[in-house]
């Protein structure tokens, strides 16, 4: 690490976008006021700009910039693209929304894209302190977004919420990192103490840890804080309350960017640093110790995460903290995947979430109208015939979440499934996760299908007039469409280069 | 050699059902352009699909192949492949055929969200083809479960009173056990490319495997997998006791729902059966089949006597087909080639029979809006021509002679009381007829309380008789009840190679001194289970 590294390419996705955020921020400080369009357009090509950025990277296998500070390898690019199209999708369903509630534009798309920027740098970090600046960049961005509705109190109290319990969580992160920096710690080695990835795993391949109890509680205490992040049991309390309270757009942003994002950072560092992989059970040493505590810890937080978060969806009667605690359970499923050190399947399980996701949220935004009156499940009673492109939409997002075939949710499930039985020849806790898996799936239609039932099978008891849909929002539904079925039907091409992305940072080893 | 006319069969109806969505637009689509376009769909559907069995070689395997990659990534090794052999020809046939009957019947039963109905109808008919063609485990599935969807929303929104519980408890139902079946289709993926280094979902290439000794199961792997299948085809037949769920569905659906629950649905459970449990968990079968032929026929005798006390005639129907079922499954657990045989003759007999009941049943039910029985009576004096051919499908459903149950039952009966394989067959045999017995108790009393007699009730006596559609419906089936009780030498010909495929997965030749055998394969299984016990 003797050269700095200086790569301006390598962090061009980033740079675009903060300097995209700068100048709407610049605007809307000296023009007299932003036109919604002008600061939307702008976000847009900016989010394009850095999504062509990231792609022109293709194919730069690991290396390093920044001191080792920034890595450009297929894992992050992949991410990085799950972030735009989030970033994209959001920017498309909130372009009219931020209009209709009359709230301050040039912060709000500021905000998005200085969020977006955090999460492309924690897929793009190889440095413990790189994760946690990028963590902190989308957290403090979606405090301040989640409590936009500033005149509305379930709005303030999301994002009171958020940012308290957020904070405490950043803590134990920020000590975990401490921890392993500690125990990274080396008198004959230069550096003689570390926080960058690649040297950690180095050291704790070789067995050169001045500290295991450090190793452990580092590694423990970072579980914490990704599972806060990714709101799983039992770290998820947080997660209902700020998702019901938050600006609907701004709760798909959190159900599905900010989740990626922990995601991909809780890949890197234990998946790809720890080699968190599920090892032969008769396996001895130190190592192989970590690596299995590890694993069955996360096994249980797996199971915990499915079944809590099913079986407490099935008695909401809000659809935001219905599809919140659904958010958690499918924070479970991705967690099979991670647990079983297959970052390819849980990169691939984001993706077609976050497109589900946004289309269910994009629909309940237009249905719950100004101020996010109307999110009962009741307010969906017999909205199936008077508003069928929407409803329709409503239930094929919702059938995909419950995971039915020819659809992203499906694909998504049977790949974390795959890559968790194929672990089980090592550890046998791997099949009990799968049927365990499965079953929860099954729990999970019952929620699912019980919006279906209000907006079919019942008669409305309140007035419905259909939603006007504005021309942004109906192309970011099409496209959620469209990706929920594309990657159900046709995943071959995504899969392939996933798998040759798999593969590639695998021959690194 | 690629046949694309499976693949044509299967999408026609989906054609269908997007023109349905294209011409059905606007506040106010006219009601007969609708159901002709769905009705045209479907009939060109069945016109296609005759051309099936012209074309099948009675002794050949999969026939009418299109096997194209699909997707190869991460090893998956999923592809699109359908075909048809003599297990699953007349299935599909019986598909098609149905479908239009089941339109036609329903021709003026349904006038609220018309254009939906409709689609719903074709979709579910392309989901059920797809079932029966599909010969990938991956596609299998996909259709299965795709499947439910439009079956859910017809139960939901076209059905009766409590239709919101029956169509939640459908799908729950369904869906627990064919998620099991999903593990189970990833852990045999897994063995199968484990052992073998192909890693396919491809179920003839599984069942040859496994057949050849290249790809080994133990008996507790076996065990374990028959379950994670049986349960969700047993869940499906139903059977005793998974079966609550049925009697709910098919008294809260709307007739055609029920002509199509009764007559594809159902049969889907004993085509997984004989496709997936019986070749490839041949142990396991033989160790289970005690079990599942005392539920086969503790089914068959409850499945009767519920249906002798049911005041409604819908449920009676339904729960007649819990008994029916029963026989179905007993012939397959017999594990010859006459109880198999029949086991699918019987399949296709429950359709065309069952189907002809809630047809006849809702045809007085559009007249009167009931299905009590104790509403009826003496219909024979106001309505000839309805109550001789309902006295023919009654008939047929007690398997009298000549007409078509008596094949399939009288087969199954052989099959199992010959069978060597099956404990106490002769048992089984003797209590399965027990029910056959009481079949005729209740269809008759039911039959006689609602026909004959004098007109008690003055409403019945402004009944008109069946007019030339409803005769124009029932004719078809009518006819099949005959001919395929007179000549089923012309199905089970087409059917009998696929079948005794089966039989010899299920009865290996090394297989002949079964008890001995599997004995053997039970102690190394479990040997094989405590080495997996002191690993840990």
């Amino acid at each position: 690490m003797e050269k700095l590294g200086i790569s301006y390419q390598a962090i061009l996705p980033e740079t675009i976008l903060s300097l995209v955020a700068i100048v709407i921020m610049m605007i809307d400080a000296f023009a007299r006021r932003i036109e919604r369009k002008v600061a939307g357009v702008i976000s847009l090509i900016g989010l394009l700009a850095a999504g062509a950025a990231l792609l022109s990277l293709w194919g730069k296998n690991g290396e390093t910039s920044y001191s080792g500070m920034i890595v450009t390898d297929n894992f992050r690019l992949f991410f990085g693209l799950i972030f735009i199209i989030v970033a994209i999708l959001i920017l498309l369903i909130s372009l009219r929304w931020v209009e209709d509630e009359n709230l301050p534009k040039g912060e709000y798309f500021a905000l998005l894209l200085f969020a977006t920027t955090g999460m492309l740098f924690m897929s793009a970090a190889n440095d413990l302190v790189m994760i946690f600046l990028g963590l902190e960049i989308t957290s403090i961005a979606t405090y301040v977004l989640c409590g936009y509705r500033r005149n509305d109190l379930r709005s303030n109290e999301s994002a009171v919420k958020y940012f308290i319990l957020g904070s405490y969580s950043t803590a134990f992160l920020l000590y975990g990192i401490a921890m392993l920096y500690g125990a990274s710690y080396k008198a004959t080695a230069t550096p003689v103490a570390t926080t960058n990835l690649m040297l950690l795993k180095e050291r704790i391949a070789t067995g050169q840890i001045y500290s295991y109890e450090m190793l452990f509680a580092g590694a423990a205490l970072m579980l914490v804080g990704f599972g806060f992040k990714i709101a799983a049991a039992p770290f998820h309390v947080w997660s209902p309350d700020v998702y019901e309270g938050a600006p609907t757009p701004i709760t798909a942003l959190l159900s599905t960017g900010s989740k990626a994002s922990a995601f991909a950072a809780f890949a890197r560092v234990f998946v790809l640093t720890f080699a968190v992989a599920p090892v032969a059970m008769n396996a001895s040493g130190v190592l192989a110790n970590f690596q299995t505590t590890i694993t069955n810890t996360l096994i249980v937080m797996a199971i915990l995460t499915m079944t809590l978060g099913n079986f407490v969806a099935m008695v909401q009667t809000n659809i935001k903290r219905m599809l919140a605690y659904s958010s958690i359970a499918h924070a479970g499923y991705a967690l099979v995947g991670l647990a079983a050190g297959d970052w390819s399947s849980v990169a691939f399980y984001m993706l077609g979430y976050v497109v589900i996701n946004i289309g269910a949220f994009a629909i309940i935004e237009v249905i719950a109208r100004r101020g996010d009156k109307r999110t009962e499940i009741s307010d969906y009673a017999g909205i199936g015939f008077k508003s069928p492109g929407l409803a329709a939409a409503l239930s094929l997002f919702l059938l995909s979440l419950a995971g039915i075939p020819l659809t992203a949710g499906f694909m998504s499930k049977l790949l974390v499934f795959k890559s968790a039985w194929a672990a089980g020849t090592n550890n046998k806790f791997f099949y009990y996760l799968v049927v365990i898996g499965v079953i929860n799936s099954a729990v999970s239609w019952y929620y699912y299908l019980r919006v279906i039932v209000a907006m079919y099978f019942s008669e409305s008891t309140v007035e419905f007039k259909a939603p006007v849909i504005s021309r942004s929002l109906a192309t970011g539904l099409i496209i959620a469409i469209l990706g929920t079925l594309y990657l159900g039907v046709l995943p071959g091409n995504i899969l392939n280069a996933l798998e040759r992305a798999r593969d590639s940072i695998a021959m690194k080893k | 050699m690629e046949s694309y006319l499976l693949t044509i069969i299967t999408v026609l109806p989906l054609v269908g059902a997007v023109a349905l969505l294209i011409i059905g637009r606007g506040a106010h689509p006219n009601e007969n352009n609708l159901k002709w376009t769905a009705l045209f769909f479907s009939l060109a559907t069945f016109v296609l699909s005759i051309a099936i069995p012209l074309g099948f070689r009675a002794t050949g395997g999969l026939q009418f192949d299109a096997n194209k990659e699909w997707i190869s990534a991460f090893q998956l090794g999923v592809r699109y492949h359908v075909a048809v052999d003599g297990l699953s020809l007349w299935l599909v046939l019986l598909t098609t055929f149905i479908v239009p009957v089941a339109l036609i019947a329903s021709w003026n039963s349904i006038h609220s969200r018309l254009r939906e109905y409709l689609v719903c109808i074709l979709a579910l008919e392309t989901g059920m083809i797809g079932v029966f063609i599909a010969q990938d485990m991956f596609l299998f599935y996909l259709f299965w479960e795709v499947m439910l969807v439009p079956m859910y929303l017809l139960i939901g929104v076209w059905g009766g009173e409590r239709r919101i519980y029956a169509a939640i408890k459908f799908v729950i139902y369904t869906v627990v056990g064919s998620l099991l079946m999903l593990a189970g289709i990833i852990a045999l993926y897994y063995m199968h490319g484990g052992a073998t280094g192909n890693f396919t979902f491809d179920i003839a290439a599984i069942t040859s495997d496994l057949k050849s000794g290249s790809f080994v199961l133990t008996l507790a792997q076996q065990r374990w997998l028959f379950w994670a299948f049986a349960l969700a085809f047993l869940i499906k037949v139903p059977l005793f006791p998974f079966h609550t769920w049925l009697p709910d569905a098919h008294v809260e659906a709307p007739t055609a729902g029920s002509v199509i629950l009764a007559g594809v649905l159902l049969k889907m459970g004993t085509y997984g059966l004989m496709r997936f449990n019986l070749p490839m968990f041949p142990e396991a079968s033989h160790a289970y089949a005690t079990l599942i032929c005392t539920l086969a026929v503790i089914g068959i005798i409850y499945g009767a006597l519920v249906a002798m006390v049911q005041p409604d005639m819908k449920k009676l129907v339904a729960y007649s087909s819990v008994s029916h079922l029963g026989f179905v499954v007993l012939g397959i657990f017999s594990f010859t080639e006459q109880g198999m045989q029949g086991a699918l003759y019987q399949m296709l007999n429950h359709g065309v029979s069952t189907g002809a009941l809630f047809i006849l049943v809702g045809m007085v039910y559009d007249r009167r809006h009931t299905r009590m029985i104790a509403e009826y009576g003496g219909l024979a004096n106001v309505m000839p021509v309805y109550s001789a051919l309902f006295l023919v499908v009654t008939l047929s459903s007690i398997a009298l002679p000549l007409l078509n149950g008596f094949v399939g039952e009288f087969l199954i009966l052989v099959g199992t009381f010959t069978s060597q394989a099956l404990p106490y067959a002769k048992l089984f045999a003797t209590f399965a007829s027990l029910g056959m017995i009481l079949s005729a108790v209740y269809m008759l009393w039911m039959y006689q309380r609602v026909i004959y007699g004098e007109v008690t009730n003055p409403e019945n006596k402004r009944l008109t008789d069946i007019n030339g559609r409803e005769r124009l419906v029932l004719a078809p089936l009518i006819i099949l009840i005959f001919v395929m009780g007179i000549y089923p030498t012309y199905f089970l010909a087409r059917s009998s190679h696929a079948i005794n495929v089966i039989k010899n997965f299920v009865n290996p030749s090394s297989f002949a001194n079964t008890q001995n055998q599997s004995h053997q394969v039970a102690q190394t299984g479990d040997s094989v289970g405590q080495q997996e016990k002191s690993g840990e």
